[in-house]
C-alpha cells in the first residue's frame, strides 16, 4: 500500500520549508534529513527516544516497501537515521512541491517517502489534530491546512 | 490572628463530574498530590480530566511521562473522552517524556530536568505518571526521601498543583515517604465482584480542607471518570422544615386511613405480596400528584417507561402527557452494575430538573437486582442514606416492595427496611368465602395518626377501590385465613378484579 497522497504532501511541504530555510546549521545535510532530524527532536522529547525510534523504524520498513533504495538505511536505537547522508550539490537545490511529484530522483522520493510514512503512522496513532498542534511547535510558519493541500492548494 | 488574616487556599475545579464536591469543593491550588491504584483504575484519566479543566495557555500543564506510559499510546486512547481537547495541546499542555533520564541517570538528573522544564513553562499543573517507575531503580531510602521533598518544594514554590500517579498497594501507605509528604491522596479501587466490576474511590488525605469520608463509586465512561459522593452531593443543601402538609393518594378513603394523607417529606413503604396492587398504588399516588402541580420521579428497574406508562394509562391515569410537559420523569435504570450512588445520581438529576416533589422506587426488590452484587451486601444501609438524603430535601418517596405471602407471619418487609420509612402500608390476600381477597391496612405512620381499620379493596379499571367500610365480621383478617365471627358484615360483597393486567 502507497503513501497516501495528502500525507505525502505533507511531507513535501515540510520537506519544502526546511529547503527555504538557506542559513541552516547543517549545511551538509539535506532539507529532508533536516526535517527528520526536527521530528526526532520533537518526539523524543513527546514520546520518548524509544517512542520515536519505534515509530521511525516501523516507518523505514513501510517506506521500503514502495523505495527499494532505502534498504541501505537504518535507524539507531537513539532514533538517529544512517545511510541516507548525500552530498550538498546532489541535493540541496530548491525543491518544487508540482516538480518534485512530476519525478524526483529514486533517492529523494525515498526520503519523502520515510517522512511521509513517519507523518502517517502519527496520524494513525495520534489522529490529525494532535500530529499537526506538534508539527506547528517546530515549523510555527508553515500552513498545514488543507486549503494548502494537494487537492485543494490555492493555484 | 482574626480569620481576615488567615490565608485562602484557593480551590481549583477538579474537571471530575462528582469529585469537587467529595473533596471538599476542588483541589486546593499549590496542593502536592498522589493518585494511586491498580492498573486500569483510571489513575491517568482523571489526571487527564485535571489537567484539561485547568491548563491555560497562561499557565500550561506539564505532563510527564516515564517509563511504562507510552505517550503515543497514552493520547491515543485518552482523545476518545469527550473532556479531551486537541486544540489545547501544546500551548496549554505539553507532553514531555523523562524515559531516558531516568533510565540513564539518577534522581538528581531527574529533579534537575524538572527543574528545568517547570522554570521554562512556569506551569500551572504538572502531572508525573508513572512516578512509581520513576523511583523503581533501587535507590536508599534517603536518596528518596531527599528526592521527594525536594520536588513537592519546588514545585510548590513554582505554584504549581501537581498529580504524581503510581500503581501502589494498599500495605505500602505506612512507609513509603511519598505518602507523608502529600498533600493530598486519591486512592482508586477496582474490584470484581461476580461477574460485575465494582470501582470506588476514596481519598485518604487531604490537607487544608474536609473531604467527604468513606468510599465513593466512580465509573468511567466516554465522558472520562464520573464520582458519586456518599453523600449524593446533597451535603451542601439546606435541609427543608419539617412540614404539615399532607399528600393525597387520590384515593379518597386510603386518605382518610392515612389521617388525611401522606405527610410530605415522609418515607411510605407500600408492602404486599405478587399482584396485590403495589405498582398500581404508587402510580395512583404520582398521578395524584401531578394533577395537584407537584411533578414526580417514577423510577422503574422491572419494565420499561413505555410499558410503565401503558398499564398506568389502563388504569385510566395518563402519564404521557406530564412527562411531555417536563411534569413528570420515568427513570429507567439499567439493571446489573448500577451503586445505588450512582441510580441517586441519575433520581437527583431528574429531581432537580423537573423540580420534582414525589418519587416512587418501584420496586425495591428490582432496585437491588439492578446493583452490582458488590452493592447489594450494603444495600440497607445505602437506602438509609439514599431515602435521608431525598427525604431532607422535601421530597415525599413511595416505595413498593413484595412480602413473601405467608399465613402464619405478617411480615412487613423482606429487607427489614421498615425503620428507613415513616409510613407503611400493608396489603395481603385473604381467604374469604371461597374467594381470595385483598385487605389493605396501615400500620405505621411516623408523626400522625392513622386509622386502624382492616379494609377490603379491589383493582379496577379506576385503579385501587377500597370497598364499604372496615372488615368487623372477621377475626384473624390478617392471618390470611380468618374466622368468621357473629358481628354483622357491614361491607358489601366484593366483586372480582376487572382483569386489569399489573405486575406480579
Amino acid at each position: 500500500m502507497t503513501t497516501p497522497p495528502k500525507i505525502r504532501d505533507l511531507a513535501h511541504r515540510l520537506v519544502a520549508c526546511e529547503a527555504v530555510a538557506t542559513k541552516t546549521t547543517e549545511p551538509r545535510k539535506s532539507a529532508t534529513l533536516r526535517v527528520y532530524e526536527k521530528l526526532r527532536d520533537g518526539l523524543s522529547e513527546f514520546a520518548g527516544v524509544a517512542g520515536f525510534e519505534s515509530i521511525a523504524s516501523r516507518a523505514l520498513a513501510l517506506a521500503r516497501t514502495e523505495a527499494p533504495s532505502l534498504d541501505a538505511v537504518r535507524v539507531s536505537s537513539d532514533g538517529e537515521l544512517h545511510g541516507l547522508e548525500r552530498d550538498l550539490g546532489e541535493i540541496e537545490h530548491p525543491i518544487d512541491i508540482d516538480k518534485d511529484r512530476a519525478g524526483e530522483s529514486q533517492a529523494g522520493e525515498g526520503e519523502i517517502i520515510l517522512i511521509a510514512r513517519i507523518l502517517g503512522l502519527l496520524l494513525l496513532f495520534l489522529g490529525e489534530a494532535i500530529v499537526l498542534s506538534l508539527l506547528r511547535v517546530t515549523w510555527p510558519g508553515a500552513a498545514f491546512d488543507d486549503r494548502n493541500s494537494e487537492n485543494g492548494r490555492n493555484e | 490572628m482574626s480569620t481576615q488574616d488567615k490565608v485562602t487556599i484557593h480551590q481549583l475545579p477538579t474537571g471530575v463530574p462528582g469529585l469537587d464536591e467529595i473533596v471538599g469543593g476542588g483541589l486546593p491550588e499549590f496542593s502536592f498530590n498522589i493518585i494511586a491504584g491498580a492498573p486500569g483504575s483510571g489513575k491517568t484519566t482523571l489526571a487527564h480530566q485535571f489537567v484539561f479543566a485547568n491548563a491555560t495557555p497562561e499557565r500550561p500543564a506539564l505532563y510527564f511521562t516515564v517509563l511504562g506510559e507510552s505517550t503515543i499510546k497514552m493520547l491515543r486512547y485518552q482523545q476518545q473522552y469527550t473532556f479531551f481537547d486537541p486544540a489545547k495541546l501544546p500551548d496549554s499542555i505539553r507532553f514531555l517524556n523523562l524515559s531516558q533520564v531516568v533510565l540513564e541517570k539518577d534522581l538528581g538528573a531527574v529533579l534537575e530536568e524538572i527543574t528545568k522544564e517547570v522554570e521554562k513553562a512556569n506551569p500551572a499543573v504538572v502531572v508525573v505518571d508513572s512516578f512509581r517507575t520513576m523511583v523503581r531503580k533501587p535507590q536508599s531510602d534517603m536518596d528518596l526521601q531527599s528526592f521527594i521533598q525536594r520536588l513537592a518544594l519546588f514545585l510548590a514554590s513554582w505554584q504549581a498543583t501537581t498529580f504524581l500517579i503510581g500503581e501502589y498497594a494498599e500495605e505500602e501507605l505506612r512507609d513509603n515517604p511519598i505518602f507523608t509528604v502529600a498533600d493530598g491522596l486519591f486512592w482508586l479501587r477496582q474490584t470484581a465482584e461476580r461477574n460485575s466490576i465494582v470501582r470506588k474511590l476514596q481519598i485518604i488525605k487531604l490537607r487544608g480542607q474536609d473531604s467527604v469520608p468513606g468510599l465513593h463509586t466512580f465509573r468511567i465512561t466516554d465522558a472520562g471518570v464520573q464520582a458519586f459522593s456518599r453523600t449524593f452531593g446533597l451535603s451542601g443543601h439546606a435541609k427543608n422544615p419539617p412540614s404539615h402538609r399532607r399528600l393525597s393518594f387520590g384515593i379518597a378513603e386510603l386518605d382518610k386511613m392515612l389521617g388525611g394523607g401522606v405527610r410530605e417529606g415522609d418515607s411510605v413503604l407500600v408492602a404486599g405480596s405478587s399482584g396485590t396492587g403495589k405498582s398500581v398504588l404508587a402510580t395512583q399516588f404520582i398521578a395524584e400528584g401531578i394533577r395537584q402541580g407537584e411533578p414526580g420521579i417514577v423510577a422503574v428497574f422491572e419494565e420499561r417507561p413505555q410499558a410503565y406508562a401503558e398499564r398506568a394509562a389502563s388504569l385510566g391515569l395518563d402519564l404521557e402527557t406530564p412527562q411531555k410537559d417536563g411534569k413528570l420523569t420515568i427513570l429507567y435504570l439499567r439493571p446489573l452494575d448500577l451503586s445505588v450512588d450512582e441510580t441517586m445520581h441519575s433520581i437527583l438529576d431528574a429531581v432537580q430538573k423537573i423540580g420534582a416533589k414525589r418519587l416512587v422506587i418501584d420496586s425495591l426488590a428490582g432496585f437491588e437486582m439492578a446493583l452490582s452484587p458488590g452493592f447489594r451486601a450494603d444495600f440497607r444501609e445505602s437506602l438509609y442514606r439514599m431515602i435521608f438524603a431525598l427525604t431532607g430535601i422535601g421530597v415525599t418517596i413511595l416505595s413498593t416492595v413484595e412480602v413473601d405471602e405467608s399465613f402464619t407471619e405478617f411480615p412487613f418487609s423482606t429487607y427489614s427496611i421498615s425503620f428507613l420509612t415513616d409510613d407503611i402500608v400493608r396489603l395481603r390476600y385473604v381467604s374469604i368465602d371461597g374467594q381470595l381477597r385483598k385487605i389493605m391496612v396501615v400500620i405505621k405512620m411516623r408523626g400522625g395518626n392513622h386509622a386502624k381499620d382492616i379494609r377490603e379493596y379491589e383493582i379496577t379499571s379506576k385503579g385501587v377501590v377500597i370497598l364499604g367500610k372496615r372488615l368487623t365480621n372477621y377475626q384473624g383478617l390478617i392471618s390470611g385465613i380468618p374466622v368468621r365471627s357473629d358481628r354483622p358484615d357491614s361491607t358489601a360483597e366484593p366483586s372480582l378484579d376487572t382483569g386489569i393486567e399489573h405486575k406480579p
